[in-house]
């Protein structure tokens, strides 16, 4: 089991002036903590517009800053939004084996569509396109970044031969994951031979379910990159506290705090009717996640609470095949930083060594899998 | 904290009074709903809505137009303009002042669910080409949309908004403002979307003056049986986000 932390950057209203800046300055305080204490990866999402929860739009700076500023974490972007009008998939390559040049070879290369109107409507993007445009760009970048010349003819992306440069320093290329918030997008990863990067929650058996068919599916993949990736990666939240009463509560209160945050903003189906996003994604998700408990006891799934509670429920997470967890630290800066802080290194000390040593970190072209 | 609605309570005291909420399931076979959605000015959202909701980002409005072929008020066809909004962490659409065809209609939607519909020409005409809703008074185009090409999708991919009508209630003697939920169930029969175009939007007659509506979003148009639900959640305008729903 490995852990990482992972970043929405969310900036509480009123906005002052340096109100973005201190969050920034908060999440780096943090990597650079995590790197210290033995986190093996640091993730950071992409996203536009979304107003208080999630002012994340640059996460290639802000991982290259993180990178700068460690040794040993591995920098997670997830995700790049395979979609045309956000992003370009020739710069989106030359991004990432810029950013694997210049942290030493520690990029993790998540990709994803975006599930929010907030986001397509700005764009300009056709909702209806975005499965089929993720689904030709991760086929492409991987070959972009493996053959010295690379031309392509295709139903989205077209360019003649060029030298698309640079090249990333891990050979062949950096592990690749699929951002899974939609049920049956675990399986497109299984297909693709691609690591799921879940973004939902769930009970135990919900997730054991789901991970059971994907390495079922992996074994007969057709993989987009150079090698399968067979990792499942979830988000949870972390509030480590000696006291189980008060970690409980204020990983709650964290919890709900992102999950109101997110309720805000527009899905792409509440919006605009489409099959090509069949449901509500992650919103749905984290609600039921953070007010599933009964009254008086914690969510079963969610890592608050003292460090024997969080102890128990990796442990559970691991019986059901999950290989890595990446934390959620803070939401809405509502818990101070101090106790983040705090909460990391009592985490470390405590719970970390329990998973220590069981899998040496996986690198590029070396995961178990098919194919 | 997300923003909350500035709208003064008084400015939502105009909405039915209503002593008898409906208190049982009722269906309405054969409905025929075109939805249009559209963006407006975000400046001017938290005027719209009171200080128990908080804005969509982006901000929205969701017009409707519904006809009810058979009921127990007979037919009838009503028009809405709803702003998008959440209560606490859940979607609803604020509908401050709609139109319906018939008295009859009229009566039946602002007794029981606090619907705060008074008469005007409410029409919906359905052609291969293009599903048009118009609402009209005195003379005055109030709302005019159109679902242009339509082609089928399946129901279950249309997603409608609970309503939260505002209306009044009798408490202790004294009427206060009250908003009123309504989420109806569909039991799709057809449903297709098109491109969506709205020619005329008189925001004050919905009561929503100042509301822009400036980028289409998305057209829809089903044909549903629709069963109306006993009321069972109140909004008390007044309070914050998470203080303000009452259970029934």
């Amino acid at each position: 089991m490995k852990f990482g932390i992972f970043y929405e950057i969310s900036v509480p209203r009123p906005w002052g002036p340096t109100t973005e800046y201190e969050v920034y300055q908060n999440c780096l305080e943090q990597v650079r903590l995590a790197d210290e204490l033995g986190f093996d990866q640091v993730w950071a999402v992409e996203h536009h517009f979304l107003e208080e929860y999630s002012h994340c739009s640059a996460p290639e700076i802000f991982l290259t800053a993180c990178a700068m500023i460690t040794k040993n974490i591995r920098i997670g972007r997830g995700i790049v939004v395979c979609v045309p009008q956000f992003n370009n998939p020739i710069k989106a390559a030359e991004v990432a084996a810029t950013m694997d040049l210049v942290s030493g070879g520690r990029l993790e290369f998540g990709t994803g569509r975006s599930a929010t109107w907030t986001e397509l409507g700005g764009f300009g993007a056709d909702p209806d396109e975005t499965k089929k445009t993720w689904d030709e760009w991760t086929r492409i970048i991987p070959k972009m970044w493996t053959q010295e010349r690379f031309g392509y003819e295709g139903r989205a992306f077209s360019m003649p031969q060029r030298t698309i440069l640079p090249k990333p320093l891990q050979k062949p290329h950096p592990p690749m994951w699929v951002a899974v918030t939609s049920p049956g997008t675990e399986l497109d990863a299984a297909d693709r031979g691609m690591g799921s990067l879940g973004l939902t929650f769930g009970g135990f058996r919900e997730q054991e379910k789901k991970i059971a068919e994907y390495r079922r599916r992996i074994k007969y993949c057709d993989p987009v990159g150079s090698f399968v990736n067979e990792q499942v990666n979830t988000v949870n939240f972390l509030m480590c506290h000696e006291d189980n009463t008060y970690g409980g509560k204020t990983g709650q209160r964290l919890a709900g705090t992102f999950n109101y945050m997110a309720e805000q903003l527009l899905a792409a189906r509440q919006a605009y009717p489409t099959r090509s996003y069949p449901n509500l994604g992650l919103l749905p998700a984290l609600r039921r996640e953070a007010t599933s408990a009964p009254e008086n006891q914690l969510p079963e799934g969610l890592a608050i609470g003292n460090p024997d509670r969080i102890t128990e429920v990796i442990r559970n997470w691991e019986s059901v095949g999950v290989d890595r967890i990446n934390f959620l630290l803070n939401a809405a800066e509502t818990v101070p930083q101090a106790e983040v802080l705090a909460s990391m290194r009592l985490f470390a000390k405590e719970v970390m060594p329990k998973f220590a040593d069981k899998k040496q970190p996986v690198a590029a072209g070396t995961a178990a899998g098919g194919a | 904290m997300p923003l909350v609605g500035t709208r003064p309570v008084t400015a939502l005291e105009g909405g039915p009074l209503v002593t008898d909420l409906q208190s049982e399931r009722l269906e309405l076979p054969g409905c025929g709903i075109l939805q249009i959605m559209y963006e407006i000015d975000a400046e001017g959202v938290q005027a719209l809505i009171p200080p128990a909701l908080h804005p969509t980002v982006p901000a929205t409005v969701v017009f409707t137009v519904w006809n009810v072929p058979e009921s127990p008020a007979g037919a009838f066809v009503v028009a809405e303009a709803k702003i998008g909004c959440r209560s606490g962490a859940r979607p609803r659409g604020l509908l401050v002042r709609g139109f319906c065809s018939s008295a009859e209609g009229t009566a039946f939607l602002s007794s029981k669910w606090g619907y705060p519909v008074t008469q005007a020409n409410v029409s919906l005409t359905k052609r291969y080409d293009r599903i048009r809703g118009v609402a009209e008074s005195g003379g005055n185009t109030l709302l005019d949309i159109t679902l242009l090409n339509p082609e089928p999708i399946a129901g279950n991919d249309i997603q409608y908004l609970a309503n939260l009508n505002v209306a009044r209630l009798d408490r202790e003697g004294a009427t206060v403002a009250r908003l009123i939920q309504s989420d109806p169930d569909y039991v799709f029969r057809s449903a297709d979307r098109g491109k969506p175009e709205m020619s005329v939007f008189d925001a004050d007659a919905f009561g929503l003056g100042g509301a822009h509506a400036y980028f289409p979003v998305s057209a829809s148009y089903a044909v549903a049986d629709i069963n109306m639900p006993e009321v069972r959640y109140l909004v008390d305008p007044s309070k914050s986000p998470l203080a303000s729903v009452e259970r029934l």
